[in-house]
C-alpha cells in the first residue's frame, strides 16, 4: 500500500464530516455507539463492520453500497452464495474479466442486462 | 482568540475575567450560527462546533489507559488539533452522562479559543507521547487548576448562553425574579436537600438542565452565576 493512501477509517471519517454529520449524529443515524464509530474511524477495530452496518453507513453517506462495502474489505453479503451456485462459470467470468477498463466492464453489464431481459 | 492582561498564572495562561471569558463563548456561537445558519438556541449543538466548524479531530478513546491518569475527562493536543474525550463518559453506553460528555467537549473548545496560542509557542508541547505529541491540557474530575476552571467557565456559558438562558428562565418561571435556596420546594420535600443546599437547588433546575442537555450542577452554576438562583434570599425581596 502507497504510504500517502488513506485508510478506511479516515475515509469514512471525511465522508461524515463532508455529509456535515458529526461523530456522535453519524453513530446514531446509522445504530452503533459514538465510541465503536470512533473505533473504525481511527481503524482500531479487529475486523471492519459488518457488512449490514456498512451498508447502513453508506446509505447515510448515500455512497454505492457495493464500493463502500469493498472499500472496508468486505464482500457483500449476497455475493458467495451466487458465486457457489455456478461454481464452473462464474469465478472463470471473474478471473477473465479481471483487469478490463472501467467501460469495457459497464459494457458487459449492460450487454449482460440485455440478454437476462431477452429470456424473460 | 481571547486576550488577557501579561500576567502569567502558574500554568502558563493569563488571568482572564468572566466577562472576556462569556464574550468569548458568545463570539464562538455567533460564528457557528453565521456559517450553520442557525439560530442560538438550545441544547447548542457543541458536537458540530467541535467538528463541523472548529475542525478539530474528535474521538472517543479509553484515556485512562493511554495516559495513566483515573479520573481524566478529555484531553486537547493543540499541534495535531484532536480532541479526545474519555470512553467512559459515552452518552450511549452512559445516558446519565450525556452532560458530562457535552460539558467536556464545550471545556475542550473553551481550552481551544483561550489557550491554544500560549501552548503554540511552548516547544516542549512536541517531545513525543505515546507517538502523538504530548497532549496540552489533560482535563480531570479531580483538578482544576486555573486553565481547568477557565474553560470551565468558557464550557457553561457556550452550553448555556446568558440569553437563552434568561429567556428560558422567564418563559418556565413567568419572570425573571431570582430564586433563593430557602424558597424552593424541594427543601420542604426531602430531608437529604435539607443537609444539602447543592442537592436542592439541582433538583430544582433539573428541567432547565435536560433542555440544555448539561448536567443539573452545571446549570446549578450557571444559574448561580447569572444571578437567578441565590442562596440567601436578598433583603430586597422582604
Amino acid at each position: 500500500m502507497p504510504h500517502n493512501r488513506k485508510t478506511f477509517g479516515q475515509i469514512l471519517r471525511q465522508k461524515r464530516i463532508d455529509k456535515g454529520l458529526s461523530l456522535r449524529k453519524f453513530a446514531e443515524l446509522v445504530g452503533v455507539s459514538p465510541t465503536y464509530q470512533s473505533q473504525v474511524e481511527q481503524d482500531k477495530v479487529e475486523s471492519p463492520p459488518t457488512v449490514e452496518r456498512l451498508t447502513r453507513m453508506a446509505d447515510v453517506l448515500g455512497e454505492d453500497r457495493d464500493q463502500f462495502i469493498s472499500l472496508a474489505g468486505r464482500v457483500a453479503d449476497d455475493l458467495p452464495p451466487i458465486i457457489q451456485s455456478r461454481p464452473d462459470e462464474l469465478p472463470k467470468l471473474l478471473r477473465t474479466t479481471q483487469g478490463l477498463a472501467p467501460e469495457q466492464l459497464r459494457q458487459l453489464i449492460a450487454q449482460a442486462k440485455k440478454m437476462k431481459e431477452k429470456e424473460k | 482568540m481571547a486576550r488577557g492582561s501579561s500576567t502569567l498564572l502558574r500554568d502558563g495562561v493569563p488571568f482572564l475575567h468572566e466577562k472576556q471569558i462569556e464574550a468569548e463563548a458568545q463570539v464562538l456561537l455567533g460564528e457557528y450560527a453565521d456559517a450553520h445558519a442557525w439560530q442560538i438556541s438550545a441544547p447548542v449543538p457543541i458536537d458540530e462546533i467541535i467538528e463541523l466548524y472548529l475542525k478539530l479531530t474528535f474521538a472517543i478513546e479509553d484515556l485512562q489507559a493511554l495516559l495513566h491518569v483515573d479520573d481524566v475527562l478529555g484531553a486537547i493536543w493543540f499541534t495535531t488539533k484532536e480532541i479526545r474525550v474519555d470512553v467512559r463518559l459515552d452518552p450511549i453506553a452512559n445516558p446519565l452522562l450525556l452532560g458530562r460528555y457535552r460539558f467536556t467537549l464545550a471545556h475542550e473548545a473553551g481550552h481551544w479559543r483561550l489557550h491554544r496560542q500560549y501552548y503554540l509557542e511552548d516547544p516542549n508541547q512536541g517531545k513525543l507521547f505515546d507517538g502523538r505529541g504530548q497532549p496540552a491540557f489533560v482535563c480531570r474530575s479531580s483538578v482544576r487548576p486555573p486553565a481547568e476552571r477557565q474553560a470551565d467557565m468558557f464550557a457553561g456559558c457556550l452550553l448555556m448562553p446568558r440569553d437563552v438562558l434568561r429567556s428560558t428562565w422567564q418563559q418556565w418561571r413567568g419572570n425573571l425574579d431570582p430564586v433563593a435556596v430557602q424558597q424552593l420546594p424541594a427543601l420542604a420535600l426531602h430531608a437529604e436537600a435539607k443537609r444539602n443546599e447543592n442537592v436542592a437547588m439541582e433538583r430544582f433546575c433539573r428541567p432547565l438542565a435536560d433542555q440544555f442537555e448539561v448536567s443539573a450542577e452545571a446549570m446549578r452554576i450557571r444559574l448561580e452565576n447569572l444571578g437567578l438562583l441565590l442562596r440567601e434570599v436578598p433583603n430586597t425581596l422582604f
